[in-house]
């Protein structure tokens, strides 16, 4: 009777203490995109998969700790993007960051992140400067940079038989980096440059540089910018009647451009590093649990590098434990780790080489891989060269 | 450069300087008026152009296509809130401080300003995005020689004229604009001679409201594009240009208007990079002002010491 | 007028103390309802202090021993700031508020005393920031030095405005400020030479060898904020600025650029040099605007032309009329509502330039004077005792 009773109690003790036990420690993760401002679907979409990433990672009851991820909007301006850079880096309890969409903004907090020691994953920004320019061990990409998009855009470009390219481009490094790789690939594929434009960022009124631009009558209208003011320059080129191709970069690869431009999006043509989700190894199965948890907003471009990125630190984190500096030094030693978009594996300056450059064209209301298009098959034509 | 491209620059200019006119005509009629400069009617403007799209989405919501009837509609619709709106703001903030130093209304103004813009960024779905104006004007073109001329252009360069012209018959014509012209030159003997103050302010504000909201709608038709913040710009560009112009002369309005417009258009064709053109306009007015402090058609009475 | 006992100390003591008190609770207040709690009591009892007439006694009490006292307020601020010595986050609060301070200290001289309105206080931040950040970061000169010519050119550029300025009135003087602020920034942002909108980064101030931007490592356990050194340093600037635009205002160019302000054509009747009053006061506002901004920009380590669009100017004016146009000493409560308040109450974060224009409106509505009104000018001894 005593005996059973005893048995009892501690079966009943342990039953009580096993939640005790098996609370996990909290790891809090910070997420820095743009949430609001021109390029904010491309920001949401990244936020929205590095949520998916921990959601699912809470769900799953093998892994070692509970984790947070705190978001923060970075505007797509640097100095907003430094505040709450700092902000993050500077609070203790965070333990790493997946980070920026926008190149400007990347470049501009590398030093907040080295300064306070926190390691970093950067999921969109293209700027090779970010990883290449500093030997900061606690900045790392898992995205490619424009290098590879550029010199696949213009031997394509060039391959179909165009000769003569506009280019404008925004001011930002973003826009002046794709300006310089742009440049000296298409040249150097046989290409000319008939004219080379630099506008702000925000700029609203283009009429004075496509005026200029009707006169040099290229074939192509690169555009070295993102989607905001890719879809103001199509817009106006048609008013003012430019008739050329518009050739555009990943910056411009978003619903967001479709939404605003209509019909007049037919037929930009876009290049973009890493292949269309539905095409990578785990691409399907993201789309379906995308879908499940019902976000308002849909993963973009970028979104599966974010969700990738999560997964690396989160993974990181179960075999090091929730300590900075363990953490970068684990990231830096990442070696073919399989993820979302392929294998990942980190150089010496931390960068995840992405060789594969996805060739896009908008074909009614919608971003397509050149080659299941229409366009590649003949049946329509870009303004013809 | 051949006559055609010199043509569609100064086309492309016409279109601002018709955007920019309106707006200083509303700066210029307030000054008047009251002596204030009201520096939160770039984001009324702002405000009119989020009406009209609102009105827009509403309709063809409901069905209503006809490209005509939406865009009229749109016009009357930011143009009615956005008087009621002016007349508001008069009779609660602008008013009340008419005894304050001028710079309390110079500030409070450019304070409600700044709640209207953060209003619609904050409140307005996905705010701080720029959104898409729909296309809802004619887009064929004449084109001669070298020059394209849009029909949905021309129409908005037409309404804009149309809108000052009638502005300046409502002043000059009408015993309305009689009453603000009296009151502008003198209050005090206005009121004595039994004009309603009030009444005079209120409808002069509902005005020079109406018009920018005419103007926001213009220049979403024109950009096809409208955000929470282009009315921080296009604001003080047009209070430049009223100020240039010359305050409280309608004319002076019109010509600074034009005349930025001209100054940013010359600055993008002479500079090599583009962007030095609001630089090149705006190092443009400060010396202006230096040279002649009231505008180009200087006020009748000026204080210097 | 009577001459009651003198006042005690006390009042003025105990304002300190409560002062730091409050902001040390404030800075470490982690929980929004404890954040909002203090909030409301804060203003709440700078409200009730000018109704309750507790302002009248403190500064009495205060003028008993200004020196003292000052020096007392330094040691409670350097107090303050030593017990956060661990905490990034909160010591560069602490640092940019001061900072701002000391631009709307300079903004009050312009705007306060001499009336001449300044709509471009962010462009002169932003000069000595820039200037900062091309002298540090590309020749050896030492950073004092830099500090000083970062005042002067801010200075300098300035009176590039006085000329129209000075021609101009009101609504017109109004416009050059706006056109200035407009100007810069696009100017920053289309020329490459200064970084084009990618920005510049800065290295951080390095004072006689020792490089502030190292963490101060006491042993292998503690580590204080590197933070520290440059609250610390702000600390000082902010109190010689203090002290500049006070005695500034007690002395004879005080006085004559309130006669300036407040009539213009009577001032010059009286034979004052309106145009030489008026660069004065604009020159000097810049000056401090300039400093601040290269320490600023030092601290963060980072400039770029967004940072120092009209957006901020208007946050700068925001805090002198809530603070009270023309007393130096409403600036710090209304800088510390602007600056500190939005970081810690998370939720207003996103509204936050929506309730400062709200509240600019209803405090020009309701209360000109703003929080703290400045008080009458005592042009004699006895005055203000009764």
């Amino acid at each position: 009777m005593v005996a059973r009773a005893l048995r009892f109690a501690l079966v009943a003790a342990l039953l009580l203490c096993a939640p005790a036990l098996q609370a996990k420690q909290t790891v809090k993760l910070v997420f820095i995109g743009p949430l609001t401002g021109g390029v904010s679907a491309n920001g949401l979409g990244g936020r929205n998969s590095a949520d998916l990433a921990v959601k699912m990672r809470n769900a799953d009851a093998k892994a070692r700790y509970q984790y947070e991820l705190v978001s923060l909007d970075d505007e797509c301006k640097p100095n907003i993007g430094v505040q709450v850079a700092t902000k993050a880096a500077t609070d203790r309890n965070i333990v790493a960051g997946i980070t920026h969409y926008c190149s400007t903004v990347a470049m501009a907090t590398v030093d907040v992140y080295h300064k306070f020691g926190l390691p970093v994953v950067v999921w969109g920004a293209v700027l090779p400067d970010v990883t290449y320019a500093q030997d900061y061990k606690e900045i790392h990409r898992v995205n490619g940079t424009m290098i590879n998009q550029n010199e696949t855009a213009a031997k394509f470009m060039v391959a179909h038989g165009y000769k003569r390219w506009a280019i404008i481009h925004d001011t930002t490094d973003y826009g002046k980096g794709h300006n310089k790789y742009f440049t000296e690939y298409v040249t150097k594929n046989g290409g000319t440059i008939v004219g080379t434009f630099g506008v702000t960022a925000d700029q609203q009124d283009f009429s004075a540089e496509l005026t200029k631009i009707k006169d040099l009558k290229p074939e192509v209208l690169y555009f070295g910018g993102t989607t905001p003011l890719g879809v103001r320059i199509r817009t106006q080129m048609d008013k003012l009647g430019v008739k050329a191709v518009f050739q555009g970069t990943s910056g411009i690869v978003s619903d967001a451009y479709v939404e605003g431009l209509g019909k007049q999006a037919e037929g930009t043509v876009a290049f973009r590093e890493g292949a269309p989700i539905e095409k990578l190894p785990g691409g399907k199965q993201f789309m379906q649990q995308y879908a499940a948890q019902k976000y308002n907003d849909p993963p973009e471009a970028y979104g599966a590098f974010a969700f990738a990125a999560a997964n690396l630190v989160m993974d990181t984190i179960e075999r090091v434990g929730p300590d900075r500096r363990k953490l970068r030094n684990a990231l830096n030693a990442t070696r073919d780790y399989q993820s979302v978009v392929g294998t990942i594996t980190f150089d010496d300056h931390r960068q995840n080489a992405v060789p594969l450059i996805t060739k896009l064209v908008v074909q009614d209301g919608k971003w397509i891989v050149w080659e299941d298009s229409d366009f590649a098959k003949g049946k329509r034509k870009l303004v013809a060269p | 450069m051949d006559a055609g491209l010199l043509g569609q620059y100064v086309f492309n200019g016409l279109m601002l300087g018709i955007i920019y006119a309106m707006v200083a005509v509303g700066f210029t009629l307030f000054f008047g008026v009251l002596d204030v400069i009201k520096f939160s009617h770039g984001d009324v403007l702002m405000v009119g152009a989020f009406v009209g799209l609102m009105t827009y989405l509403g309709l063809s919501g409901l069905g209503v296509t006809s490209g005509a009837l939406l865009t009229v509609c749109a016009m009357f619709a930011a143009m009615l809130a956005m008087g009621v709106l002016g007349a508001l703001m008069a009779r609660w903030l602008v008013l009340p401080l008419r005894n304050a130093p001028a710079i309390n209304v110079l500030l409070i103004t450019l304070m409600a300003g700044t709640v209207l813009r953060e209003l619609i960024r904050l409140f307005y779905p996905a705010g701080a995005n720029p959104k898409p104006f729909p296309r809802l004007l004619p887009t064929d073109a004449i084109s001669i020689g070298t020059l394209t001329l849009r029909y949905d252009n021309l129409i908005l360069l037409a309404v804009g004229v149309g809108a000052i012209v009638a502005v300046h018959l409502l002043v000059t014509r009408t015993k309305l604009g009689l009453a603000i012209r009296a009151v502008a030159q003198d209050s005090e003997t206005a009121r004595i001679m039994g004009m309603n103050f009030q009444m005079v302010v209120l409808v002069t504000f509902a005005l020079g409201s109406a018009l920018a909201a005419l103007a926001g709608v213009t220049a979403g038709l024109y950009y096809n594009e409208i955000n929470f913040s282009m009315g921080l710009l296009l604001g003080v560009i047009g209070f430049s240009a009223a100020v240039v112009g010359g305050l409280g002369n309608l004319y002076g309005a019109i010509l600074g208007g034009f005349l930025f417009a001209a100054l940013q258009t010359l600055g993008a064709v002479w500079f090599s990079v583009p962007a030095y053109k609001d630089v090149f306009a705006f190092a443009l007015v400060i010396l202006l002002m230096a040279w002649r402090p009231t505008g180009l058609i200087a006020e009748k009475a000026a204080e210097r010491v | 007028m009577s001459r009651d006992k003198p006042a005690s100390i006390l009042p003025a003591l105990l304002l300190l103390l409560s002062a730091g008190i409050y902001a040390f609770l404030f800075l470490h207040a982690e929980q929004q309802w404890e954040v909002a709690v203090l909030a409301i009591l804060g203003v709440a009892a700078i409200l009730s202090a000018g109704r309750l007439g507790i302002s009248g006694q403190v500064e009495r009490s205060w003028r008993c021993s200004p020196v003292l006292l000052g020096w007392l307020a330094m040691i409670v601020a350097a107090a303050l700031i030593y017990l956060l010595r661990e905490d990034h986050f909160s010591l560069l609060m602490v640092a940019t508020l001061l900072l701002y301070a000391m631009v709307c200290l300079g903004l009050n001289v312009q705007f306060g005393y001499a009336g001449v309105v300044n709509f471009a206080g962010a462009a002169f931040f932003g000069i000595g920031g820039y200037t900062a950040a091309m002298l540090a970061g590309h020749t050896a000169t030492p950073h004092l030095l830099i500090l000083a010519i970062a005042g002067l050119l801010s200075g300098l550029i300035g009176s590039l405005l006085v000329l129209p300025l000075l021609r101009t009135r009101g609504h017109y003087a109004a416009l050059i400020t706006i056109a200035f602020a407009i100007l810069f920034r696009t100017f920053l942002e289309v020329n490459d030479l200064l970084g084009g909108p990618q920005g510049l980064k800065v290295p951080g101030i390095s004072l006689l060898g020792w490089n502030f931007n190292d963490n101060i490592e006491i042993d292998d356990e503690t580590q204080f904020s590197f933070y520290l050194a440059y609250a610390l340093f702000s600390l000082v600037l902010f109190a010689l600025a203090f002290l500049l635009v006070r005695r500034l205002e007690r002395s004879w160019l005080g006085l004559s650029l309130d006669a300036v302000r407040i009539d213009e054509t009577a001032a010059s009747v009286f034979g004052f040099n309106v145009a030489r009053w008026k660069i004065l006061a604009f020159s000097l506002g810049n000056v401090l605007a300039g400093v601040a901004g290269a320490v600023y920009a030092m601290m963060t380590g980072f400039v770029a032309p967004a940072s120092f669009t009209i957006a901020e100017s208007l946050i700068f004016v925001s805090i002198i009329i809530l603070g009270g146009v023309g007393n130096p000493i409403g600036i710090l409560p209304a800088a510390a509502l602007v600056v500190i308040l939005p970081e810690k109450l998370q939720f207003i974060q996103e509204y936050r330039y929506l309730l400062f224009s709200a509240f600019v409106i209803l405090i020009l509505l309701f209360k000109p004077g703003g929080l703290l009104p400045r008080p009458l000018r005592r042009y004699f001894a006895h005055w203000g005792k009764a």
